[in-house]
């Protein structure tokens, strides 16, 4: 017969306990603790790429037109409830408007306490200024067989949109692939980069991509 | 006189019962935990509960199966009242990553009124001990109310 | 009058004195302080010493569901005979030189009433109607049968010992078995007697039921086995037997073993009682819990019928040839 823990058991009777008294003592989580989301609409772009990757389908984006030229109101919220915290969607967010802090007490009797949401107003884009648009088109209809050799590179638009400079572009279709709202056309074949305004949202994504670094925003 | 008494004591020595409809076990063993001598769940009056029939607080963790669902409603069945329901962990409240799979019937509270949700994946033992104590209060309120 | 005096006199023991309300507190609190002792020597805080009142009082508060396939009648009032059995036997030891009902009853008593908390649970468990208590009442009947031979053995040897010092070859009352120890002190200062008592303080976890000699109340086996139906204020009974046992047990080792310590006063005899049970409870109730995994039916059986008899028949054997 074979007992083991008796001078373990004799010497703990008199020691102190080793329990991190919780409710009494409070507790902090440890650093880079993947706690409760903290949002910042104020630097949010709207892009949506945190809704296309989360996990746990835990964000939802709502869009309202506002009347007038005022530009959309896209609430953003997040679904604690459904979230597996695996900080996906704050490592894809290029505006780091997702933010994962180190509170952990997440309990809730309704499940209206464990949404997260915050909107910001995103302004209408200003048309572009006319010359500019004029200038494309014509410079497309004259078809530029001898493209001129390197012209100056192409400005950034007003309202950081990507632009593209067809002398750097080898027409690989990474930025197509890659763009979130599916708003590049690119065709390898026939040589042709083409943008869809109304798609864009001005993430960035494209101009990361680019392995030739031809995308300006 | 008694009532008040029996109130009392209803906040000061909850049982739990475990219940596992299909979990990864992430959250069992945060909650298995909770009874260890680090966090010592006992101090505040907690006890594992071998019986349904024994325990006044139900801990439900993982996203609830198909298979395993007539069991849970019958185990929970078998809790008598006052009783309390808690679910664990971001699966038996919203389905998590497996929402829409066709062996999952769902988050719990289709079936089931829940009282207290402790989020996280898992959550941590220390927000589960402020989800029981939030599950005693609510104990103590229904308590007071029956009979 | 005298008779009604008489009356309210022993009214006042079987409610007050060794009886109700002295079980009732003095059980829970060893049952208390064995869960804090249990958990101090797990380097935990464990919960604290009024819990078991706590726990009482839940259980009073909680709707008691009767399953259909149980058998009501027994079901409910198997609980309340093991508590009334249970407090019966706790009127018949004697405090020291304080006996309630002395000379009505003696160790064979005692002997056949110590059954009856275990019927009371084994027929409470099989009117419940489920394979789980099955399984449990079946360990249970092995776990007492297993604990009845050491225990008449080391009944025999006391009653031996004090019977060929008396003259009178077999002494079987416990009143005279006190009167004897606060003449010629305890009797665990002589050398054969200390087999015997260490066989008592290994039968006391068994009969009580507790880690590591409770298979029959398997938790995480058996889903509690006896008492898996039961909710509400049967099971409280049942957790309130459960600490009057541990109450029982500890005194009659007072009784047997350590009479010689009490003074002539009922009161300081009640508390010197108290504080023994409760020196006896962290001995050979909370540490043992405390080192010890829980032992399958198999070998709890074993254990007490080689080990622990063996210890009794060496203290019986002594006794017997008047060493």
């Amino acid at each position: 017969m074979d007992l083991p823990f008796v001078k373990e058991a004799l010497q703990q009777l008199f020691s102190k306990s080793s329990c991190a008294m919780y409710p009494v003592v409070p507790s902090e989580a440890a650093p880079n603790y993947r706690g409760r989301i903290v949002y910042h609409p104020d630097r949010c772009i709207g892009c949506g790429m945190c809704e296309r990757v989360c996990s746990g389908n835990a964000i939802t984006r709502m869009v309202e037109h506002l009347p007038e030229d005022q530009g959309d109101k896209i609430t953003l919220t997040f679904n604690l409830g459904s979230c597996t915290f695996c900080a996906t969607c704050a490592d894809f967010c290029t505006t780091h408007s997702i933010e994962f802090t180190g509170d952990y007490h997440m309990v809730a009797t309704k499940e209206e306490d464990l949404l997260v949401s915050g909107s910001f107003i995103k302004a209408p884009r200003k048309k572009p200024a006319a010359p500019a648009k004029a200038a494309a088109p014509e410079k497309a209809a004259e078809g530029c067989a001898a493209a001129e050799p390197a012209a100056e590179a192409p400005k950034p638009r007003e309202d950081g949109k990507p632009v593209n400079d067809p002398a750097k572009c080898v027409y690989c279709t990474l930025c197509a692939r890659k763009c979130p709202a599916g708003a590049l056309t690119v065709d390898r074949a026939a040589k042709t980069w083409t943008l869809d305004e109304d798609k864009c949202v001005a993430c960035g994504t494209c101009a990361e991509a680019c392995p030739k670094n031809c995308i300006i925003l | 006189m008694f009532k008040k008494l029996i109130q009392e004591s209803m906040g000061k020595s909850p049982w739990l019962f475990h219940i596992n409809a299909g979990s990864c076990n992430g959250c069992d063993i945060e909650l298995v935990s909770v009874l260890t001598p680090r966090y010592d769940a006992e101090r505040l009056g907690f006890k594992l509960a071998g019986s349904p029939r024994h325990a006044d607080i139900v801990v439900v963790t993982g996203p609830v199966t198909k298979q395993s669902l007539p069991r849970v409603l019958r185990a929970i069945s078998q809790v008598p009242e006052p009783r309390c329901i808690v679910t664990m962990g971001s699966c038996p409240q919203s389905g998590n990553v497996f929402r829409g799979s066709y062996s999952v019937a769902g988050p719990l509270s289709k079936y089931v009124h829940v009282d207290v949700d402790v989020a996280g994946c898992a959550p941590k033992p220390e927000a589960v001990i402020d989800g029981l104590a939030l599950a005693t209060q609510i104990l103590k309120e229904k308590r007071g109310q029956m009979k | 009058m005298t008779i009604v005096i008489s009356a309210l006199q022993y009214l006042g023991y079987v409610l007050i004195f060794p009886g109700f309300l002295f079980c009732f507190l003095a059980g829970m609190l060893l049952c208390g302080i064995d869960r804090k002792l249990v958990a101090k020597m797990q380097k935990r805080v464990g919960p604290p010493v009024l819990q078991p009142f706590y726990d009482f009082f839940k259980l009073c508060g909680k709707e008691t569901i009767v399953p259909a396939s149980a058998s009501k009648t027994t079901f409910l009032m198997a609980p309340l005979v093991g508590l009334a059995a249970l407090v019966v036997i706790q009127l018949f030891i004697p405090v020291f030189s304080f006996s309630a009902f002395s000379g009505m009853a003696d160790v064979i008593v005692i002997l056949y009433l110590l059954l009856i908390p275990a019927m009371s649970v084994i027929l409470g468990g099989a009117a419940s109607g489920s394979p789980y208590a099955g399984v449990g009442l079946s360990r249970e009947m092995v776990t007492i049968i297993s604990c009845e031979l050491p225990l008449v053995l080391v009944l025999l040897a006391v009653a031996k010992t004090v019977g060929s010092a008396l003259g009178t070859g077999l002494c079987f009352s416990l009143s005279d078995i006190a009167a004897y120890q606060a003449m010629h002190g305890s009797l665990i200062t002589k050398i054969s007697m200390l087999p015997a008592a260490v066989a008592m303080l290994l039968i006391i976890p068994g009969e009580t039921g507790n880690h590591p000699f409770d298979a029959a109340e398997a938790e995480t086996e058996i889903c509690e086995g006896l008492l898996a139906e039961y909710s509400g204020a049967p099971l409280g009974v049942y957790k309130l037997s459960h600490a009057i046992k541990m109450l029982t047990l500890t005194s009659l080792f007072v009784a047997l073993f350590l009479g010689g310590l009490g003074t002539g006063f009922v009161a300081l005899d009640g508390i010197i009682l108290f504080l023994l049970c409760v020196v006896l409870t962290a001995v050979s109730i909370s540490f043992v819990h405390a080192i010890t995994a829980r032992l399958k039916i198999e070998q709890i059986f074993k254990f007490y019928w080689t080990l622990v008899s063996g210890l009794a028949l060496i203290s019986l054997v002594l006794a017997w040839y008047g060493l």
